[in-house]
């Protein structure tokens, strides 16, 4: 990358207000990492102790969830890394979060989210309960469709979604969750 | 059975068993990625113990953040507790949170909601 690259990159930055930004591999080791220096960097920013939770919440679920789904697919690293972002505008914060995946996958996924934003905090919550009494699948290390709910309840607005074509097979999907 | 003692990880809380006085206390952050293998050792120590002790059952939770992973598994260990309440068994369940942190509070009280047994959420001053 060019030096001069780099002032539109800050530009981007500070036209969104954000705060942290990371794209590439995440481990899990990188996951808790860069988790904790968020939560320090959020502290310093006085965000209150419940904001901390929630931003953090969900950059974890959002995180784990990339993670999974490489794992589950057996990406390759190019495939498997994701991008994620986290700002602050006008006393809210925006976690987009967004990764690589299979055509089906991506477009089975943009419908749930579409299906949740429809819902209301009630709606949300009976559906969570609902979501929590489902058996757990033998081996699945998740927590079966339990965090889109959670993040669609911790929000203030519906989720937002995108997917991307990248080729037949392949698109770039990503979710906004604003609190 | 062995008690477990567990010491805390970034992303895992600890967890203390004492067999002879039935006190089992989890402390710290709850995120791990797989949830299931973190907590099953847990769930059978609990199940094992409600089985053969004619004790009580007292829970102690201090968690922060936890993951929708590790919500699902405490679920389940609530139920196991319900069900040996349900059986006459005495199990409790005391949930600290700190009383700056509402969304510890608003979890915990969501699932007393599903539970029978004594369960209180207790504020803790920061």
């Amino acid at each position: 990358m060019h030096p001069q690259n780099l002032l539109l990159l800050r530009n981007l930055f500070e036209q969104h207000y954000i705060l942290l930004a990371f794209n590439g591999l995440f481990s899990a080791s990188l996951i808790e990492e860069i988790g904790l220096a968020l939560r320090k960097h959020l502290e310093a920013l006085s965000a209150t102790p419940t904001e901390v939770t929630d931003v953090f919440t969900i950059y974890i679920e959002l995180t784990q969830n990339i993670r999974h789904y490489s794992k589950k697919k057996g990406l390759s690293d190019e495939r498997a890394s994701g991008t994620i972002t986290i700002s602050r505008e006008q006393n809210r914060y925006i976690i987009n979060a967004g990764n690589v995946v299979e055509m089906a996958d991506g477009e089975e996924l943009f419908r749930r989210i579409h299906e949740l934003a429809r819902l209301d905090k009630l709606e949300l919550k009976a559906l969570w309960k609902n979501q929590m009494r489902q058996p757990r699948a033998p081996g699945a290390s998740t927590g079966a469709g339990l965090g889109l709910i959670d993040m669609a309840r911790k929000a203030s607005q519906p989720l937002v979604a995108s997917f991307n074509r990248l080729d037949e097979n392949w698109g770039f999907f990503s979710l906004q969750v604003i609190l | 059975m062995q008690d477990i003692h567990l010491p805390g990880t970034t992303s895992t809380p600890s967890i203390q068993t004492d067999w002879q006085s039935g006190r089992v206390s989890l402390c710290g952050d709850s995120y791990p990625e797989d949830a299931f293998e973190f907590f099953e050792p847990l769930l059978n120590w609990i199940n094992g113990y409600v089985a053969i002790s004619e004790s009580p059952l007292i829970l102690e939770l201090s968690l922060l953040y936890i993951n929708t992973s590790s919500i699902r598994m405490l679920m389940d260990l609530f139920d196991d507790m319900e069900s040996a309440h349900r059986a006459g068994k005495k199990v409790s369940l005391i949930w600290y949170y700190d009383a700056e942190n509402e969304r510890v509070a608003e979890l915990a009280e969501e699932f007393r909601e599903d539970c029978t047994f004594p369960f209180v959420v207790l504020k803790r001053q920061s």
